[in-house]
């Protein structure tokens, strides 16, 4: 009958402060590196959060391996298949609330909401920050999509002109703005659902440059629009 | 009948390990509920951390020398204690003291840290009322802070009793399950300093 070591006292044989000292180094580093990445500036945006992510999970593993030893315990691994469930626990909660969110605020952006609002009501100032209301509503742009094909592929108008979209095929058309696949916001709109035989009236109520629009649900249809 | 005679030659330190795995599992399965519990107040945190009701947001509030002091304090302690833990597995009252008073210590800088930080954002205003954002950070740091103030009361009533009763079996286990929940909450501290912290400054 061998003896049973417990892992409360797997250290037993051999304490040694070796696993220590090298955990204790290496959070050093894993701590270091990131906190110069953000205090120097050195990266930005999506690469700096996954390096941040990135280090804090090689900083817990090296407190788990390091300083809790988590497996090295008596066999079958209870605790590490009970870690390895929370964590997939955590996942969900964490990753679907986040998922969730994003959506929610997508479909539902106060700032946005207010913005239409304003503009539908003629109001040009919310706060202090302009609407893009227009009082004097100016000449109108017709853009045809007929056969998945935009009539006017580019439209040169002036700021407070009206812009209607007006589809000929069956299919429905989701106008959004920006490059495929984003959804900029133009004027308080995300997206318009421009249907055969229910064109779309849109104010140009806010200045730019070739601005783009595209048809989300078929990337191919796509334009640009001037507004000065 | 083999097996009682087997049953019966399990000698004493044999119950004693079986007994210590016990003990050991059922606070991992503890640690792990805890976790869970934070890793809801990090999403709520997640979510809500852009929400600053025209406040400020925490890249003009936080402080980042601040926060790596409270990291590196944290870090330190977590170190010390596994020290600390070697001494009690060889039985040495002396160096366990010294390890844990150094542990306790540290423990309590952190804390301290953490409270006048508190106690400058409230001063200026910024309380857990006054939006999305600051109730999640006060309320995620804040429930870290006081399992920091549980281990740290833990962690003097152990050592209060090593001094008075000396280096026994049971307060040898107290200490590989006060080790357990220290290192626990370096885990949960890196997650803050990562996500709440330095992410801020993104």
């Amino acid at each position: 009958m061998s003896k049973r070591v417990s892992s409360f006292d797997h250290h037993k044989q051999h304490p040694t402060a070796v696993p220590y000292v090298t955990g204790f180094a290496l959070s050093l580093l894993f701590t270091a590196i990131p906190y110069y990445l953000v205090s120097h500036k050195v990266v930005s945006g999506t690469t700096l959060v996954t390096t941040i992510l990135g280090f804090a999970l090689l900083q817990m593993l090296v407190q788990i391996f390091f300083f809790l030893h988590l497996g090295r315990g008596p066999k079958p691994l209870y605790n590490v298949a009970f870690f390895a469930s929370t964590v997939g626990i955590i996942l969900v909660v964490v990753g679907g609330s986040m998922f969730i969110m994003k959506h929610l605020h997508y479909n539902m952006s106060p700032r946005d909401a207010t913005t239409k609002l304003a503009q539908d009501e003629g109001i040009d100032q919310v706060g202090g920050a302009k609407t893009g209301a227009c009082s004097n509503i100016g000449i109108n742009h017709r853009v045809v999509i007929k056969d998945g094909k935009v009539s006017m592929p580019h439209t040169e108008a002036h700021l407070c002109d009206t812009m209607t979209f007006i589809n000929e095929d069956a299919s429905v058309r989701k106008i959004s703005f920006g490059t495929y696949p984003n959804h900029d916001a133009y004027g308080g709109e995300i997206e318009l659902s421009v249907r055969k035989d229910h064109p779309k009236t849109l104010t140009l109520n806010q200045m730019g440059i070739n601005l783009l629009f595209h048809d989300h649900l078929d990337p191919a249809v796509t334009g640009s629009f001037t507004v000065k | 009948m083999t097996e009682v005679v087997e049953a019966q030659r399990i000698d004493h330190t044999d119950h004693e390990a079986a007994a210590n795995d016990r003990v050991m599992f059922g606070f991992w399965v503890y640690l792990m509920t805890d976790l869970l519990m934070f890793a809801v107040l990090f999403a709520v945190y997640a979510v809500l951390h852009g929400n600053t009701a025209g406040g400020p947001s925490g890249s003009a509030l936080f402080s980042q020398p601040q926060a790596l002091a409270e990291t590196l304090l944290l870090l330190t302690s977590s170190f010390t204690c596994g020290i600390g833990m070697i001494a009690a597995r060889k039985g040495n009252k002396s160096q366990v003291l010294a390890w844990f008073g150094l542990t306790f210590l540290l423990g309590l800088a952190f804390l301290g840290l953490e409270i006048k930080e508190f106690a400058e954002f409230i001063h200026e205003g910024h309380t857990l009322s006054s939006s999305a954002f600051l109730s999640s950070f006060f309320t995620l740091v804040g429930t870290h802070g006081i399992h920091i103030t549980s281990g740290l009361l833990w962690m003097g009533i152990t050592l209060g009793f090593i001094i008075k009763r000396g280096l026994n079996q049971p307060l040898v286990r107290k200490l590989a399950l006060l080790s357990l929940f220290w290192h626990f909450l370096d885990i949960v501290w890196i997650f803050i300093f990562s996500i709440v912290y330095l992410m801020a400054f993104v």
